[in-house]
């Protein structure tokens, strides 16, 4: 037996790398998480739109570390590196990860969700599939995701929120706008039912972490009161607190070492400060570096036992990426013809909209056709200012400058806010949405990056629109003025999943139901790389449930001793 | 979208001299040439009187400097904005500075009818705007007067240094 100094290995710090560390260090493991990325403290964040929006401060520049994306032109798949394209696929490479910058507004996926070939039957073109459990066995880590984690909101009855095993949030839902008096009463007019969204932000103080405090500048930030339930916040201070926990921050894993088929013996890893490589060893390794790069990792560390990757003996591994399908839009509430609410109510800052619709989560329409559908979210749009400030400064083709340029500025600051809608469908996974190596780039360590072939299916398309439609006119009845939605085939990059299926058949899937290896025994996969297919809403909820669940599973196999 | 291709399609000038200005003072000295005309299309574009704070007085030309030699400024667009600055140079014979306002709004607006020009005119206005607009840290938007024109402002903690400290 050898001697370890950790018993765990995690590599990326994110909202599946910060579940397990807690659970794995308050079970009394010595676990090691890898950052690539510097350790930003809740005092150091700051509402600073150029740093954090406007330049590269929390991801690499995108000179030393990229992505290849292939999209399809005109039939043909052409590939550009994000280097060139200025489109960045990173997203928060800081302790914590992503989470320190999501706006936070979560669903569970719906029972439905665990079955959708069952229930819907194969869609020609896609690779639907059921997963290897049901909502049932990861109920309780929704809970639990959203006690630990804090998630505030209001449980509402209706045929598409998935049923709960406690009757209610423990955290009251974020003080709101009075546009939800307008909103609210706009659905009703139309018989829609609008629903309070569930926050992973905290209405009330929660140990270290204190409530709110309504900065208007949350999403794309780092909170400043340890509000927002971030992986830093949430998970891996009090996973420090326990001293089983050793942050490495600034450490650059290239690649998993493997001196046998069925075991990880080593990460090799680079101090991105001094570029000094060293081994990191332990019993078990968890890979947590979201989607894209969780395979991408698993690709560079191929070996003569795992030709094709680690855990890659089904030829799976990088197939079936997915992102979430869906769009947005707007309308302008306008000073001269606001109903029901008072203009300076609706221009009070800071204040959530925490409204969401689920009625077409599942579509069965005697003229619509019966089919699955999406959830929408709504919000004010982003109040960064020099964003806003640039926006909407072109009239037929030309810029709009000198003191016509001061009117419009001020006009759309002062006169009017922007509501807003977001969709979330299913991005059906399809043959050509997958990750691989690139063959000739690299990154500044020198190892291959990810190139991401980004496909969409069409079925996401009409999806997407159909209930855009029904969204544009839930802001007619606002009375919002110049309204216009977008829907299109382009992946957003901060919701990505898929590319290490779970399933039951090792011939057809890379982990098992626990999100452990087929192949190597003592790796796993934490983040949203195992879902075959994303369900209608935002990931996180599912990933910090999932990723607390393939840690109790790791618990039992360190218990039992399976892996020495 | 191949971004980089505005960078260099559309420029009389070649091959660029500032790609191999890579020390900064070198750079700097490159700028100088040019810092006048850039500040003079940027006060085109935000004069004295409008309801937005104007070019001079929000010394947006010493941010648009100390931005993009940061280095969390795009390399590219760095050398883009000089060499933009040099072709409208080219194109107006070197009579951009003592032209009249109406002048200067026909040798733009000339200037705009190429993708080149627009795209380079485009970058000067966000560039100018990430100034009037951002945390008065950056030495713009003084006294918060970009903000009070909006009557918006940048939410709390500010910055207390420029670039998280980068």
């Amino acid at each position: 037996m050898t001697s370890h100094k950790y018993d765990v290995v995690i590599v990326g710090s994110g909202a599946s790398g910060g579940a397990v560390a807690y659970t794995l260090c308050k079970a009394g493991y010595k676990v090691a998480v890898l950052e690539k990325g510097r350790l930003i403290k809740r005092d150091e964040f700051s509402k600073d739109e150029l740093a954090y929006c406007r330049r590269d401060i929390v991801t690499p520049n995108l000179f030393d570390e990229y992505h290849v994306i292939e999209e399809e032109v005109d039939g043909k798949w052409e590939a550009t590196p994000t280097y060139d394209s200025g489109w960045s696929f990173w997203n928060g490479n800081v302790v914590g990860g992503s989470s320190n910058f999501m706006s936070g507004m979560l669903h569970r996926m719906h029972p439905d969700d665990f079955r959708l070939k069952s229930k819907y039957g194969e869609i020609k073109g896609a690779n639907v599939v059921d997963w290897p459990i049901s909502y049932a066995d990861m109920e309780p880590y929704y809970l639990k995701a959203e006690e630990v984690v804090g998630i505030s909101g209001k449980y509402e009855k209706h045929p598409f929120e998935p049923p709960r095993s406690t009757p209610d949030f423990t955290q009251p839902p974020t003080k709101e706008n009075a546009v939800v008096k307008l909103l609210d009463k706009s659905c009703a007019n139309l018989d829609i039912k609008s629903l309070v969204t569930a926050r992973s932000v905290l209405s009330k103080n929660k140990g270290h972490r204190e409530a709110c405090y309504y900065s208007n500048f949350c999403g794309s930030y780092g909170c400043s009161s340890g509000a927002k339930g971030s992986s830093r916040e949430a998970l891996l201070m009090p996973a420090l607190a326990t001293g089983n926990l050793t942050l490495l921050s600034n450490s650059y894993v290239k690649l998993l070492h493997s001196s046998s088929k069925n075991a990880v013996d080593y990460a090799v890893v680079i101090d991105t400060v001094s570029g000094k490589e060293k081994r990191i060893e332990a019993k078990l390794f968890v890979v947590a570096a979201q989607a894209h790069e969780s395979t991408r990792l698993l690709l560079n560390s191929a070996n003569k036992f795992h030709p094709h990757g680690l855990g890659n003996s089904s030829g799976e591994l990088g197939k079936n990426l997915i992102f979430s399908a869906g769009g947005s839009g707007q309308g302008e509430l306008r000073e001269e013809s606001l109903k029901m609410i008072k203009f300076e109510e609706l221009m009070q800052t800071g204040l959530f909209v925490n409204r969401s619709i689920l009625d077409w989560y599942f579509v069965d329409h005697w003229w619509d056709g019966t089919f699955k559908g999406g959830s929408v979210e709504f919000m004010f749009e982003h109040q960064n200012i020099i964003s806003r400030a640039r926006k909407n400064n072109e009239e037929h083709g030309r810029l709009v400058w000198g003191s016509e340029l001061g009117e419009k500025v001020t006009e759309r600051f002062t006169k009017q806010k922007s509501i807003r809608f977001e969709i979330f469908n299913d991005w059906l996974p399809n043959d050509n949405c997958f990750v691989s190596l690139d063959k000739t780039h690299k990154d500044k360590y020198g190892m291959p990056v990810g190139k991401l072939r980004v496909g969409a299916h069409p079925q996401d398309l009409k999806v997407g629109k159909y209930i855009a439609k029904k969204c544009e006119k839930v802001l007619e009845e606002m009375g919002a003025k110049n309204i216009y939605s977008s829907v299109s085939p382009v992946p957003p990059q901060n919701l990505i999943a898929g590319g290490c299926r779970f399933g039951n058949d090792p011939e057809t899937s890379i982990l098992n139901k626990y999100c452990q290896s087929h192949d190597i025994p003592n790796l796993f996969v934490a983040d949203a790389s195992f879902m075959p297919t994303g369900g209608s809403v935002p990931y996180t909820w599912t990933i910090y449930a999932n990723a607390f669940r393939v840690a109790d599973q790791i618990v039992k196999v360190l218990e039992e001793k399976q892996i020495v | 979208m191949k971004r980089r291709n505005f960078l260099i399609l559309g420029s009389v000038l070649s091959l660029s001299p500032y790609i191999d200005a890579k020390a900064s003072n070198d750079f700097e000295k490159q700028f100088r040439k040019v810092k006048n005309l850039i500040a003079a299309v940027q006060s085109h574009m935000f004069p004295e009187g409008s309801k937005i704070p104007s070019a001079s007085a929000m010394d947006v030309n010493t941010f648009l400097f100390e931005t993009i030699t940061h280095k969390s400024y795009d390399k590219d667009i760095r050398v883009f904005i000089l060499e933009g600055a040099e072709e409208l140079e080219l194109q107006t014979k070197g009579r951009f500075l003592s032209m009249d306002t109406k002048e200067k709004e026909k040798a733009l607006r000339t200037y705009e009818n190429t993708s080149y020009g627009s795209n380079w005119l485009s970058r000067i206005m966000t560039v100018t705007m990430e100034g009037i607009f951002s945390d008065p840290v950056y030495g713009s938007n003084k006294k918060e007067a970009g903000w009070k024109a909006l009557n918006a402002y940048g939410g709390l903690p500010r910055p207390k240094t420029r670039y998280v400290a980068l």
